[in-house]
């Protein structure tokens, strides 16, 4: 067994620091400082570590360990620098609810910092029995996430519903890995991989019996229509500190697995998984800007957008490991753009409220100009407007579907794109064009809010104006 | 030929407790439909050879958690039926056509025919539990230990969930 401590480090690292903050918090019960400060460390830790990965072991260098079952290549290096920070941006922007739940607090941190470990386990694995057992570590910390304000019935729905869902789902990727098994004979992704290029499957019903449920259940991951049901019900239920986290991380997770298990394992079928994905996003794009549409919450209409975001990231996936470079470029932009979305929400309609309906943000503007211009810049970037990396990561994924001759997907998506202005837009005409109510008053937004936005509204606007520092690494963000 | 009886019977008695499991409109019926399910297939890991799992399959599943499920049964009440009031009247005759529909695109995908040519590959275990202890602290060791981060998970989301209070405010 190759054993390569540095493979698992940024894993070590993160759990090192949730069993210290759990024993410390045991016996001394030092408040939330200590708290900040051992998440702090664990979230630095791993991204040292990670930042070190990409910088020894990225395009060529790449191996795998354990007996096959982690890889160090730029895919999960990659992966580690955008979800190590996210989390810690989520804990930033969930201050006010941790503060607020007493000594359970603790909980929550360490539930985050474990959900960013079985995430980047995801994005890492190269095994399938690995990448599930990532999978069921992240899941079942943001089931719990979900749920964390159980004095709210709604956030106990949220939670309920999720985990249900959630299980079914996974139950049916398990299934998906056993018939990839049975018909491979390999859990291994790179094994799988070669076993499918070096080998004629004349009868491959069981292998796509397999791939569609692997498709399955990670669709539902990342909220793919029509495996989107439980995401604007969940978000709109989960308080609304944390929600951002839960968003953003599921994507960065389920794409990552997505990447791998379809482009490395499955990349040999491409011609029978490529059109039910390019069908996925179609419908995803489609059916998640209509919904958006009709929505009086903020928090469902961006549960509704980020299903169509999901779609657009699905567009690149069609092009297979040539579109890793430019799906990576839209699920990292993105994923800040929805953890900063939900922070606003979080601070204008409440940290721990589940609700933010759209009447909250009439004449926001006048109440916080400042909180009006980030959700405002935010919403133009989701939107795709130019000089954001909204519009650069839009127009990465439609050249990778162009590419694979997907045009028919491209011209749904921009159509789809186009539609979707009027939603975004709603949003910045109800806080800068109507007045608000009276008794309103001034918002105040707190320290970890602020940090979160001021640092994804620089990203966007520095990704939107010099895209190209970022699509030239990328290029070797490629797995094994 | 004794392995195809095996299979057949004990098949349709997995099946047979699944469905039960989920129609029964009394808990302590689904609870033993499980059980049903759960013996039915410690039966294939004998008729496979494995079996340790088949065995640990029967204490764990058919012992500790169905007991679990017993006990949290009774403790909630023996008598609360479900009620059941379904919003969408087509939810299940559309599940049946969508599931129709899966088998069918699988067998056309299969054309019935249902050998794949993939190797045999090297039977995972003998089911021995000294060949299971090797494999799993050899080749599966990380997964193995990442594992226990699902029991700090549940510790820690046992503990979350638990303690909150009614009115959500500080210690």
């Amino acid at each position: 067994m190759n054993m390569n401590l540095l493979a698992v480090a940024p894993e070590v690292i993160v759990v090192v620091a949730v069993v210290a903050l759990l024993m410390i918090d045991v016996q001394w019960r030092p408040g939330p400082v200590w708290w900040a400060i051992a998440a702090a460390m664990g979230i630095a830790g791993a991204t040292a570590a990670v930042a070190l990965q990409w910088v020894d072991y990225r395009g060529a260098d790449a191996a795998s360990f354990f007996s096959d079952m982690i890889a160090i290549d730029g895919f999960g290096a990659f992966a580690g620098m955008v979800i190590f920070p996210l989390a810690g941006l989520g804990l930033m922007a969930a201050w006010p609810l941790i503060r607020s739940q007493g000594g359970r607090g603790a909980e929550f941190v360490v539930l985050v910092l474990i959900a960013a470990t079985g995430a980047h386990l995801m994005a890492a694995a190269a095994n399938l029995i690995m990448l599930f057992v990532g999978l069921e570590v992240f899941s079942i910390s943001l089931y719990v996430l979900a749920g964390f304000t159980r004095e709210r019935v709604d956030a106990d729905e949220a939670a309920l519903k999720y985990f249900l869902l959630g299980a079914v789902a996974s139950a049916i990727f398990l299934y998906g890995i056993a018939l990839v098994y049975a018909s491979t004979g390999t859990t291994s992704i790179g094994g799988i991989a070669t076993y499918l290029r070096s080998t004629i499957l004349l009868r491959p019903g069981v292998l796509m019996a397999g791939m569609a449920m692997l498709l399955v259940g990670l669709a539902f991951k990342v909220s793919a229509a029509p495996f989107h049901m439980w995401a604007p019900d969940v978000y709109q239920g989960a308080p609304g500190g944390v929600t951002g986290f839960l968003a953003a991380g599921a994507k960065v997770a389920g794409f990552a697995a997505m990447a791998r298990v379809l482009a490395v394992a499955l990349g040999g079928r491409i011609d029978d998984w490529a059109p039910a994905v390019a069908v996925l996003a179609a419908v995803s794009i489609v059916l998640g800007t209509l919904l958006a549409l009709v929505q009086s919450d903020l928090k469902r209409m961006l549960a509704y957008s980020s299903v169509a975001h999901a779609g657009f990231i699905l567009t690149a996936l069609v092009a297979g490991a040539n579109g890793i470079p430019d799906m990576w470029f839209y699920v990292a932009t993105y994923a800040v753009q929805v953890l900063a979305a939900f922070t606003v929400a979080s601070v204008v309609s409440g940290a721990t409220q589940g609700r933010a309906p759209l009447s909250d943000y009439t004449g926001l503007a006048s109440r916080s100009p400042w909180l009006a211009g980030m959700l405002g810049l935010l919403m133009l970037a989701m939107a795709g407007i130019p000089l954001t990396a909204g519009f650069v990561g839009k127009a990465a994924v439609f050249r990778s579907a162009i590419d694979a001759d997907y045009l028919w997907l491209v011209i749904v998506g921009v159509v789809s794109a186009v539609a979707g202005l009027f939603f975004y837009l709603r949003v910045i005409v109800l806080m800068y064009m109507q007045a608000a109510d009276e008794e309103s008053g001034h918002i105040p937004v707190p320290g970890g809010a602020r940090v979160v936005l001021v640092a994804v509204g620089v990203l966007t606007v520095l990704i939107g104006v010099v895209p190209w520092p970022l699509l030239t690494w990328l290029r070797d963000a490629l797995p094994l | 030929m004794v392995e195809l009886t095996l299979f057949v019977i004990f098949g349709l008695a997995a099946v047979f407790g699944a469905v039960s499991m989920v129609w029964a409109r009394n808990p302590v019926y689904s609870a033993l439909g499980l059980m049903l399910t759960m013996l039915s297939i410690a039966v294939f890991y004998v008729s496979n050879g494995g079996y340790f799992v088949a065995v640990v399959q029967v204490i764990i599943y058919a012992g500790a958690v169905m007991t679990l499920f017993l006990f949290v049964i009774m403790l909630i009440g023996v008598d609360k039926s479900e009620e059941r009031t379904e919003r969408l009247p087509v939810q299940r005759p559309l599940a049946l056509g969508l599931l129709a529909l899966f088998a069918a695109g699988v067998l056309w995908a299969g054309r019935l025919v249902w050998v794949t040519g993939a190797p045999a590959g090297v039977v995972p275990v003998d089911g021995s539990i000294e060949a299971i202890g090797t494999e799993l602290f050899r080749k599966w060791v990380l997964p193995f230990e990442v594992t226990a981060l699902l029991l700090i998970i549940a510790a820690a989301g046992a503990v979350a969930l638990a303690l909150f209070r009614e009115d959500g405010g500080d210690e």
